[in-house]
């Protein structure tokens, strides 16, 4: 079973913050929250038949969240280095930077936290011509069959689809494991290939505006009775009580 | 522009993408199961499976393609862009046509925290995530369609068990690990019930804790919900949270942390212990 996880390194949403009006990109790198998810997973499967899990990363070249994911216990890593990539592109660089891998199974996670679009295990799924099973919560394998089951909120389904198959994970399925010292220190002995791929994007970005809505940021003091009681006041006044 | 195809599951996002097309295009297709009159033609399709949808909509020449902003509208749209090789802009919130060859549409991004201006050359395809007005009814020709066999079967499909209608709401009680236990989810659907609203809660509460159903899920991951009130009990504010209930008019907060995210991002403030004010907040409210 081979299995190719895709994951992107991103700025921690956490910690951008608007300053002067301006969003202040000058934050730390991390591997977007729900992708370790799909890297979790790409493992579990291997661990269990055998085969190989690779790694593939588009856009930001970050050797430290690429050795984390590395030891998660990924084989290796293939990077796509560029400035900017749009979902399009993206796919597209995910196919040629595995072209040579008999690939079964390709795992993202539900979306990214930078573009939260979810569209990319969409358009690699319609570029490659491969059943498309979203928003996974579970799964298991069955021969050349996977058995997924998946939420989309209002209603809850069980889906099967033949090998080569797309997935994209939720952050359910399973709890991403913290490698062990061994683990990170044979990380640094495994393979990360660069590939070299470049396309004209279909959108770009003109502008990046911050959303702020601004709250009124009342602190109500006193003990709860009064707080309460001040609350329920301001509420009525605003008309939404 | 000459020519826009509109999809979505649901009746509402239909009529909202219906709504956008026209703003743009002359001629609207709409695709969908059931036998509506709000696009010049309608294709009344036989399956629901997403990827024979996308098949059959990228089949159809088009210069923009409006989806509704379900998660499965939009993986369908994402399939009809990838099957077209053009570009996909979902969630907007609004749109222009520059020169009749680019569309200009602005999203939120970075779970929130910017709206970003995206320009794409046509055709493109684009979802649709806030109110582009009413459509008036047509005089629609209707096409019955046959689609292809999907690669997907659904072994099974099972309905949500709770019923709460939270993207609607006007009041929402919602609850987050701060609440302590599951027993407390109890309080706070008393205390929505007095108010004549609904509970929802934050993504741990749902996928860890188990303490709510999957479809009361509020955020990023869940749904995004646009109340005129919205209780924050025991939720901390992290921007995967925070970016489902930016749309709410006013925003009450209840933590025991006064430097949790979620401070700063309400109007009200009461630094204290969630299941203490929900106690009092049900007395106080009971009494009146």
């Amino acid at each position: 079973m081979n299995v190719v996880a895709g994951f992107k390194v991103v700025l921690d949403d956490t910690l951008i913050k608007v300053v002067n009006g301006q969003l202040d990109f000058n934050v730390p790198l991390k591997v977007s929250n729900y992708d370790k998810n799909a890297v979790e997973e790409a493992v579990e499967l291997k661990e269990k038949y055998g085969g190989t899990a690779i790694g593939v990363t588009v856009g930001i070249d970050d050797r430290k969240s690429i050795k984390d994911m590395l030891a998660m216990g990924l084989d290796e890593v293939r990077v796509v280095k560029g400035n900017y990539f749009d979902a399009l592109s993206t796919a597209e660089a995910i196919i040629e930077a595995t072209k040579d891998v008999k690939t079964d199974l390709y795992i993202f996670a539900e979306q990214t936290t930078d573009g939260n679009t979810s569209s990319v295990p969409a358009m690699l799924a319609s570029l490659l011509d491969l059943p498309l099973l979203s928003y996974v919560k579970s799964l298991r394998i069955d021969g050349r069959k996977v058995i997924a089951e998946r939420s989309l909120g209002l209603n809850s389904e069980t889906l099967e689809a033949e090998l080569p198959a797309v997935i994209s994970v939720t952050g359910e399925i399973n709890k991403p494991r913290v490698p062990t010292v061994r683990q990170v220190l044979e990380a640094s002995k495994k393979p990360i290939k660069y590939i070299e791929f470049s396309s004209q994007p279909k959108v770009k970005i003109v502008e990046l505006n911050p959303y702020v809505v601004n709250r009124k940021r009342v602190i109500i003091e006193g003990n709860m009775k009064e707080a309460v009681d001040k609350l329920i006041t301001y509420l009525k006044e605003d008309g939404v009580l | 522009m000459t020519r826009a195809v509109v999809f979505s599951e649901d009746l509402n996002g239909f009529k909202n993408a219906a709504s956008l097309a026209y703003s743009i295009a002359n001629e609207v297709y709409g695709v969908g199961y059931n036998d509506v009159k709000y696009t010049d033609k309608l294709y009344l399709i036989d399956r629901t499976e997403e990827d024979s949808i996308a098949d059959f909509i990228s089949s159809i020449n088009a210069n923009l393609y409006v989806f509704g902003n379900s998660k499965k509208d939009k993986i369908i749209a994402a399939q009809v862009a990838g099957k077209r090789k053009i570009g996909y802009i979902p969630d907007i919130i609004s749109v222009e046509v520059s020169e009749g060859k680019k569309v200009i549409a602005e999203r939120v991004a970075y779970s929130g925290l910017a709206i970003s201006k995206l320009e794409c050359e046509l055709p493109c395809v684009v979802t649709v995530s806030k109110s582009f007005g009413e459509v008036k009814e047509r005089n629609t020709q209707i096409e019955r369609v046959n689609l292809k066999e999907s690669k997907i079967k659904v072994i099974e499909s099972k309905k949500a068990t709770s019923s709460a209608d939270l993207a609607n709401a006007q009041i929402i009680v919602s609850v987050g690990r701060g609440l302590g236990s599951k027993d407390n989810v109890a309080l706070a659907e008393e205390l929505a019930k007095i108010l004549g609203g609904a509970v929802g809660g934050s993504r741990p509460v749902v996928t860890e804790l188990g303490w709510l159903p999957e479809d009361r899920q509020i955020g990023l991951s869940g749904i995004k919900v646009r109340p005129k009130l919205y209780i924050a009990l025991g939720i901390s504010g992290q921007p995967q949270h925070l970016v489902g209930i930016k749309d709410s008019k006013i925003i009450v907060a209840v933590n025991t942390d006064k430097n949790a995210p979620i401070v700063d991002n309400a109007d009200y403030v009461i630094i204290g212990d969630a299941v203490e004010f929900l106690k009092t907040m049900i007395e106080r409210l009971k009494a009146k």
